[in-house]
This record gives C-alpha cells, sequence and structure tokens, in this order.
C-alpha cells in the first residue's frame, strides 16, 4: 500500500472535532471521512475499510467501544485511535486490550494527533 | 498621626495572632501562592485553546469552568483562614460570579455593558456581544485604523433584552416558534406573527429617552451643512459572520430625530424574516444568541455611494478588486436596483485599473434634507462620467487592503463619497468567496518542495494562521511608531510592548516566547498568526523580506505562496462554531483583570468581577499579611530568620522558608550564606558600581544606600522597628518589600528551571517630591521594563510589573535589572528634573546591563 493515501475516519458526536480535524488532516494529505453519528459510521464501515480509525468513546447511540470492537473485529489491520474527554484508568485498559492504537486525552493539540496518526501510519507501512 | 496610630494598633494585632505558629500561617501563605499559580496558568491555557491548534469540545469548557471555580473558592478560604476572616465578603463576589458563569454555560448571553447605548468613539471588539459585529467593525475602523465613518452609535443588546421583558414578547416569540416547528403554521404565518408583536411594542422610556439624547448629541456637534437625519441599520450578533445574513435585516434609511425609536422597532422585528428564521434553523444558532443591537448613525449626503470586494469573489485567482458605484446614495447600488459603474483593479501595489465599464446614469437616490430621500434625474453632463476619480479608486484599493488585513478576511465594504470628495466607510464585513471547485487542504500537500523553506518544523503556534509580508525587524528597523501596515514581526522576545502594533501586523514570529504570555492572548483576540519559539529567526530572516508563516505547520515560506494564501481564505473562522465563541464569553467572566492598583477605590472584595480580579485581591492580601505578621515573628528565635550583614547599610531581614541560607547566622547573615539564586541577582544588582558615576553630584553608594534604607539608628533598633525591608526567600524563591517612608516596593519571584513556573512581579510607588518628578520616575521605568519585556501598567506615579515563563538566564538577567532600578529609582524622582532625563537614565541602565552581558 506504497503510495495510496492513507485513509482515515472520524467519529465524534460533538461536530467541532470533525470539523477541525477533517481539514487539518486533508492539508497533511490523507484521505478524511468524518461522522458524528455512531450508527451513520457503523453503516460505512460495513461498505469499506479505513486505514485508521479516531474515534470518540462516549457518545449517544452506539458507544464507542462498541464501535472499536466492531472495527477491529472486521478489520484487524486498521489502526484504531481513541480520543475522549472522560479518560479513565479502566477505560484506558480496556480500549488497549482491544487492541487500539493509542489513547488520547481531550483537548489535544492538532500538532498531537497528527503525530500520532503518522506513526499509526508507519507502522501500517511496515506490515 | 493617625498612621501612627494605625501602624501601633498593626503591631498590637500582630501580636495576638502570634498564637498562630509563623510556619502554619506561613504554609497556609505558600498554599495561596500556589493555588494563585495554578489559577493563572489555567486561565492561561483556556486562553491558549483560542488559538486554533487545540481540539476542545463543550465538555472542556465546562471542566475548566469546574476546576477554576473550585479553586478559587479554596483560595477565598484560604485568605480568610490567614486573616482571621477579614475578608469574608469575598465569597459574594465570587457567588455572583460563579452564578453567572454557570448561566454562561447554559447559553445565556450575558451583557458586557449595562448600558443602551454606546457612542462609537467607546465601542471596540470587546463589546461586540454588546453592540453586534457590524457596530464593532465600524467603530474600530474610526477609531484604529484612523478611516472616515459616520458619527454614530450603537443600540446595544442590553436595550434590546429590556425592550424585550418589559413587552414580555420572550413567552410570545417561543409560543409562535413551537406552533412553527410542530408545522402547525407555516414560516410566513409565523414570521408575520413575531413582527406584528415586536411592531406593536412599546419601546422603554428609559432607552427612548437614551436614543433620543445621543442622537441629539451628535446633532450638536455637526455643522450647518450637515444632514441631521440618521440611518437606522441592524447589527445583529453573528449577522457579520454569515453570508446569508448580509441584506436580510431591515435598514431604515433618512430617519428624523423623533422617528428614532419606531425605526429602531422596524430594524428589530427583520429579526423575523422567513428566510432569516429559516437560516438560523439550519445554523449553529441557539436560540439565547438571537438578539439584535443596532447602528444609529448620521447620514452621509453622499454624491457618490458604492460597494468594494478586496477580491473577485467569482474569480479570486484573478487576483483583482472589484468596485461598483454610482451617483447618490447607496441604497439601490448595494440591492441592485440601479445600473452602476463598474472597475476591476489590480490586488498589487499601484492597484492598476485593468478594466472599467462606465454605464449611462439616469437617476440617482439623494438626501433632499431631512427625513426625504428622492430619486432624482442626474444632470445630463454627469450621465456618462465615471461615478468615481482615479485618485478615489486608489484610495478605495489602499483602504481595501488595509481592512482585509486588520478582519483577516476578504471584505465587502460599502462605502460613500461626500461633497467634499472624501471617501467614508460605510461597512465592512466578510465576503464569502464562491469556487467551481472550492480549494482543498490535500492540495496543498507538498508546498514545501514547490516553494523555498526558510524555516520549518520548529516553534510553537501562538495563534493559527497564514500571513504574508514583509519581515520587520524589531530593533533593527526603527521604533514600534514607524512598524509597516501589513508587516511581519520579528522579535527576540514575544514582548508584551509588541502588542502596541496589533492592529498593523499581519503576522507575529519570535525566538523566544509563549502561548501563554499577554502578545499571544492579544494575537488570539485580534486573530492575529503567531509563531514563537523559532529560536533564530532573527538571524534566519532578513529584514523586508517578503515571507508567508505557515503557523498550522511550523513553516516560514521565502516569498508568497498563492495556494496557502487562497486556501485560507476559503476556510472557516474559527469564531463560526459555537464551542469558541462559547469559551470566548467565559472567559470573559474569568480573565480580565480590573484590579490594578492596591490603593485603587475599587480594590475591594466588592470591586471583584472576575476570577482574575478575586485571585489578584487574595494575592495581595497575602503578601500584606504575611508581611505584617512576619515583622513581629522575624525575631522570634526559633523562625529561620535573621538580619542581613553587608557592606552596605541595608536594613534587611531576610526569612528563609527552604534553601535559601546556609551555615550558621547567630551573628546575621552575611551576603555569602545567602543561596536564594534570586535574591543572590538582586542584592547584585543593587550593589552594582558605575551606575553612580553619571550622577552630576556624585552620591557614594554607601551614604546613599544608607538614605534609601536605613529606617532607625541600629543600635536604638527594637523588634517592632526593624524589619521594615522583609525579604522571605527560599531556593528559588524570593519574596521582598521595601517599606520606606513614602516609597513601597514590592518583588515577587520564583526562577528555576521550570520555564513554565518562573515569574517575575514588580511594583513601585511613592516618593516625596513633585508628582511632575514622580510621573518622569514611573515613565522611565516603564520604558525600560518594557525594554526588557516586562508586560508593565503604569497608574500615576505607580508602576506595577510582570514577567512569566522565560528561561532561568533571561530571568536572572531581569531581577538584575530591577536590583538596579532599586537601587537608583530612589534618587530619581530627586533628579527627574527635566524628561531629556529619562532617555539619559534608559541609556545608562542599558549599558550597565550590556557590560554585565559581557561579564
Amino acid at each position: 500500500m506504497s503510495d495510496k493515501q492513507t485513509s482515515i475516519l472520524i467519529l465524534d458526536d460533538e461536530p467541532i472535532v470533525s470539523k477541525r480535524l477533517q481539514p487539518a488532516l486533508e492539508k497533511k494529505g490523507y484521505e478524511v471521512e468524518s461522522f458524528t453519528r455512531s450508527a451513520d459510521a457503523m453503516a460505512r464501515i460495513a461498505e469499506r475499510q479505513f486505514d485508521i480509525v479516531v474515534t470518540d468513546l462516549k457518545m449517544e447511540g452506539v458507544d464507542g467501544m462498541e464501535f472499536l470492537t466492531r472495527v477491529k473485529e472486521q478489520f484487524p489491520k486498521t489502526e484504531v485511535i481513541v480520543i475522549t474527554g472522560f479518560a479513565t484508568m479502566a477505560t484506558a485498559k480496556e480500549s488497549f486490550n482491544k487492541g487500539i492504537f493509542d489513547f488520547l486525552a481531550k483537548p489535544f493539540k492538532l500538532g498531537e494527533i497528527t503525530s500520532v496518526i503518522a506513526s499509526a501510519e508507519a507502522k501500517i507501512k511496515e506490515s | 498621626m493617625r498612621n501612627l496610630l494605625h501602624q501601633f494598633g498593626q503591631i498590637f494585632r500582630r501580636k495576638e495572632q502570634s498564637t498562630v505558629p509563623f510556619k502554619v500561617l506561613f504554609a497556609d501563605f505558600k498554599k495561596s501562592l500556589e493555588l494563585n499559580n495554578l489559577i493563572l496558568d489555567l486561565i492561561a491555557d483556556a486562553n491558549d485553546k483560542l488559538s486554533g491548534d487545540y481540539i476542545f469540545d463543550e465538555q472542556y469548557i465546562h471542566t475548566i469552568c469546574r476546576q477554576l471555580t473550585d479553586l478559587v473558592r479554596e483560595l477565598i478560604v484560604i485568605i480568610n483562614h490567614l486573616t482571621g476572616q477579614k475578608y469574608s465578603d469575598l465569597f459574594l463576589s465570587f457567588h455572583h460570579i460563579e452564578e453567572d458563569l454557570e448561566a454562561v454555560l447554559r447559553g445565556k448571553i450575558l451583557f458586557p455593558v449595562k448600558q443602551f447605548i454606546l457612542p462609537y468613539a467607546e465601542v471596540s471588539r470587546a463589546h461586540i456581544d454588546a453592540v453586534g459585529g457590524k457596530n464593532a467593525h465600524i467603530a474600530e475602523i474610526g477609531s484604529l485604523l484612523n478611516r472616515k465613518i459616520p458619527a454614530g452609535f450603537a443600540i446595544t443588546t442590553a436595550a434590546f433584552m429590556a425592550f424585550w421583558e418589559e413587552n414580555k414578547l420572550e413567552g410570545t416569540v417561543s409560543e409562535i416558534k413551537k406552533q412553527w416547528h410542530k408545522k402547525e403554521i407555516g414560516v410566513q404565518v409565523a414570521a408575520e406573527r413575531i413582527q406584528q408583536a415586536i411592531l406593536a411594542g412599546v419601546v422603554p422610556r428609559q432607552l427612548e429617552q437614551d436614543i433620543i439624547n445621543a442622537a441629539v448629541d451628535i446633532i450638536n456637534r455637526q455643522g450647518d451643512d450637515a444632514a441631521l437625519c440618521f440611518a437606522v441599520r441592524s447589527s445583529a450578533l453573528g449577522e457579520d459572520d454569515v453570508a446569508s445574513f448580509a441584506g436580510q435585516y431591515r435598514s431604515c434609511l433618512s430617519i428624523t430625530l423623533s422617528n428614532l425609536p419606531k425605526a429602531y422597532l422596524e430594524v428589530l422585528a427583520s429579526l423575523y424574516t422567513p428566510e432569516v428564521m429559516e437560516y438560523r434553523l439550519n445554523k449553529d444558532f441557539r436560540p439565547e444568541e438571537i438578539m439584535m443591537a443596532v447602528a444609529c448613525q448620521l447620514m452621509v449626503p453622499a454624491t457618490a455611494s458604492g460597494v468594494l470586494y478586496t477580491h473577485d469573489p467569482v474569480h479570486p485567482e484573478t487576483e483583482s478588486m472589484i468596485i461598483n458605484s454610482a451617483w447618490g446614495l447607496g441604497e439601490p447600488i448595494v440591492s441592485g436596483e440601479v445600473p452602476t459603474d463598474h472597475f476591476v483593479l489590480e490586488r498589487k501595489a499601484g492597484h492598476a485599473v485593468t478594466a472599467m465599464a462606465i454605464v449611462r446614469k439616469e437617476e440617482s437616490l439623494v438626501l433632499r434634507g431631512c427625513g426625504a430621500i428622492d430619486n432624482q434625474p442626474v444632470r445630463e453632463d454627469q450621465r456618462t462620467e465615471p461615478s468615481l476619480k482615479n485618485q478615489q479608486l486608489q484610495e478605495l484599493a489602499g483602504i481595501g487592503l488595509q481592512l482585509e488585513k486588520y478582519f483577516k478576511r476578504p471584505q465587502d465594504v460599502e462605502f460613500a463619497v461626500d461633497h467634499l470628495g472624501e471617501v467614508i466607510i460605510l461597512q465592512s464585513r466578510q465576503l464569502h468567496l464562491q469556487h467551481k471547485r472550492p480549494p482543498r487542504a490535500c492540495d496543498l500537500t507538498g508546498l514545501s518542495s514547490k516553494y523555498p523553506v526558510l524555516v520549518s518544523g520548529v516553534g510553537i503556534a501562538a495563534m493559527e494562521g497564514v500571513a504574508t509580508g514583509p519581515v520587520w525587524m524589531m530593533g533593527r528597523d526603527g521604533d514600534l511608531d514607524d512598524f509597516p501596515m501589513g508587516g511581519i514581526l520579528v522579535a527576540r522576545y514575544a514582548s508584551p510592548q509588541l502588542a502596541q502594533v496589533i492592529h498593523k501586523a499581519a503576522g507575529f514570529i519570535s525566538d523566544i516566547g509563549s502561548t501563554t504570555g499577554h502578545l499571544a492572548t492579544v494575537a488570539r483576540e485580534f486573530r492575529v498568526p503567531a509563531l514563537f519559539n523559532l529560536e533564530n529567526a532573527t538571524t534566519v530572516l532578513t529584514s523586508g523580506e517578503e515571507i508567508t508563516l505557515d503557523t498550522e505547520c511550523l513553516t516560514v515560506y521565502k516569498g508568497t505562496v498563492p495556494e496557502l494564501n487562497y486556501y485560507t481564505l476559503h476556510e472557516e473562522p474559527i469564531e463560526e462554531m459555537y464551542e469558541y465563541r462559547l469559551l470566548r464569553r467565559v472567559l470573559k467572566k474569568i480573565e480580565p483583570l480590573n484590579l490594578f492598583d492596591p490603593s485603587g477605590d475599587n480594590f475591594t472584595p466588592k470591586g471583584c468581577k472576575t476570577y482574575h480580579d478575586l485571585t489578584r485581591f487574595v494575592h495581595e492580601k497575602a503578601v500584606e499579611t504575611i508581611i505584617d505578621i512576619s515583622f513581629y515573628h522575624a525575631h522570634h528565635r526559633n523562625t529561620q530568620a535573621g538580619q542581613l550583614v553587608w557592606e552596605y547599610p541595608l536594613d534587611l531581614i531576610l526569612i528563609d522558608v527552604g534553601g535559601g541560607i546556609e551555615g550558621e547566622h547567630e551573628e546575621g547573615i552575611r551576603p555569602g550564606q545567602i543561596s536564594s539564586v534570586p535574591m543572590q541577582e538582586l542584592l547584585r544588582g543593587m550593589s552594582c558600581p558605575g551606575i553612580w558615576d553619571m550622577s552630576p553630584s556624585k552620591v557614594d553608594f554607601s551614604s546613599f544606600m544608607s538614605s534609601l534604607t536605613r529606617t532607625a539608628p541600629t543600635r536604638y533598633t527594637r523588634p517592632e522597628d526593624v524589619g521594615r525591608n522583609l525579604a522571605v526567600i527560599s531556593a528559588e524563591y524570593v519574596n521582598i518589600n521595601f517599606r520606606l517612608g513614602y516609597h513601597f516596593t514590592v518583588i515577587d519571584a520564583y526562577i528555576s528551571e521550570r520555564v513554565l513556573d518562573n515569574h517575575i512581579y514588580f511594583r513601585f510607588s511613592g516618593g516625596v517630591t513633585t508628582t511632575t518628578r514622580r510621573l518622569r520616575r514611573a515613565r522611565l521605568l516603564v520604558e525600560v521594563l518594557s525594554h526588557y519585556d516586562f508586560l508593565c501598567e503604569a497608574h500615576g506615579d505607580m508602576v506595577v510589573a510582570r514577567l512569566k515563563r522565560m528561561d532561568k538566564k533571561s530571568m536572572l538577567k531581569r531581577l538584575f535589572l530591577l536590583g538596579l532600578l532599586v537601587g537608583f529609582t530612589r534618587q530619581l524622582d530627586v533628579k527627574m528634573i527635566h524628561d531629556v532625563k529619562i532617555q539619559e537614565y534608559f541609556d545608562q541602565i542599558k549599558i550597565i546591563m550590556e557590560e554585565d552581558n559581557v561579564r
């Protein structure tokens, strides 16, 4: 998958997250789709695979944990990055057990998430 | 005499307090300092989130408010513990602020001002929630950018609320809206009913009076030939940000004095047209944000009017500006009812006219005396003449670019030309560009291989954005007064004094600087891209060189990068997001500092209007209290304290709270025993030779120090009398208080390897000479301290200076400077016989500082 654009799906029920993140990541050359409703994101991953998924944990409807579990079941190679404002040790541990790539507490800097994404991308390209 | 009694009273009171061990009280004091720093850090961090560099959500805003509320409450508990419940009134002010904050978090908009009317001279962007964007912008164009604007005033959102409440409109409107949302009635009917309710409302008496008074005030200041009627226009919250609102609201022209209240209602009613109601439904607008301020402007009897676009909205890539104009008043031009002359100008300097189409203009709308506007036939000879002269086109192009630089977006500017041929700006708002294919972020990849990169990958963004302009090097390219419009300011330090050119600067770059400093805050307020901590920007960049700064990617390009500018023009402004607006609003209850002068009338618990005020008040009182207590306790044999034994007779009591003094000090403390680094540096500055050589009547240092610090002959010293000069020190901390007759100096400094914790606070006031000399001394202090990057406030002859978050070496250098100044300023008010002296002394201090650098 050397020259292919890396694809990223963003899921967060707070619209501001996608609004800020999507253009910033596109500016870096990624292909980005973003969702504020977990049902929509769920439907989208039924259609295609993303290289990287960035998701919040606590949302209405389908919970972020449920969503990332589904993603990892379906596409074990997809790297999942969790972003959440309610970071507890328990949730962090649980999501790492599900095989996520990294965990970021909100609020975070654009630079922080782009560097996490860059290392996830590097890992994908290695494999 | 009263003073003396008061002092005795203080001594007795201190004795009573002595039952609580000093160490316990000092623990309270230290805790208060810790909380103070924590609170100020949190406030600074919250402001930092406005830079655009962070992703945060509403949850974050709630969390930060809750944390601050808890910390400030704890601080108030502590100061009351330290002072025996002396400041329990602080809880009252605290609760008021807390309640307001809760309301803002629920979405309520608090009115930054209570007045119904604000004249343009008093309006700035800080009032945007009170006066709306249109008023705030036009007022700034007049006051900050020095362009001609119509005389006018804003009718505030506080007035709107008063009208709304008096007529109980909230219930009426929400009932009608509910029916509309349930689809029981259509939007047309809903809009009509709400508008009727508004038009049938009664303008509160006080508001009506205020409007008339403000208008009369303007009329009285006009010459005989001025038109004495008004244009009444909307200035709704958020109106300027959103393209689709533009032109939706009502404007009433040529309104006479007595008709102003009626016109006011007509403009308010346009807040509920069917189009606007539909639009708001689809946008990120909360019901609480639907409010309208109104602009009242004296009519300009325009001979010609028009609209300027600083970009071609359909083909922005052509780098041109567009002007449409015609004879007479502007209304038919704006609404496209009359044919207009069309000019296309190049954006680049010179602004050559690249296309021009002059139409035949049969009629124009003119102001015929008060209250009457009419369509009149245009004079035959003017019909085919261009409605703008070349010189006016050039002037407009210049103004357009200035406005664009200032507001950071392409502008849509309405203007008029008066009978003298002068250009008057009527309003300026963001111009929304259209594109067949809007630029996409991914088009920007690979820019660094296309354009020469001067700096990349270093530094921190204090404000996100893209700026293009010539480099202007601080210190090398002249005074800040000479800073050119649209320049990019490059400086060694992100010093607070740079903020004075904020309305001219396209961007800021510094070698050293923090995103939580004053300059960063101001850059965010004015949305000026700022990149700090580039380490060697002042050596890598060249004066006058055109550069493009992209703070999001931490990159500086040589020359212009059209793709970036282009992309930025299309980006959605941060302000369109509710979270940013909310954060700005909560910060207004948290961040502003109103308590400057501890001797000021408002320096009371009741005077505290923000969390910052409360924190400042407590800090001041904590320092004051601990000093009072220390005077007595300093001689208690169990405290780690002693008198400084120095070759200069400085009556200074040192209290060590950890690692500030080494070895035995039964006989007093010698300078060599002081291990407090900040204290050492201060003493070094105070004992600096050389500084006195310039004195025309040579003053030897010992006798000077003696007059400075000696308060009583040593052999008669009683415990109550000594220690009027007191320093509480630790390895990394000094809090020094000189109380000398009429002088009062405070220095509070913490300096360590942890840059984030470093701070210096300096206060100096008092003196025995004439006010003029003391004011000169204050000016000298401000000039010197600002030069060395302190954030200064001068209130009369009192000077307060702050400095934060520089590295240890830079901080120590500045403590040395304070040492110099403390020694120096006492003699200054005697010698400050002429303004010229300020520069003389300033130069002398700079020389000493330079020499010390070499040392």
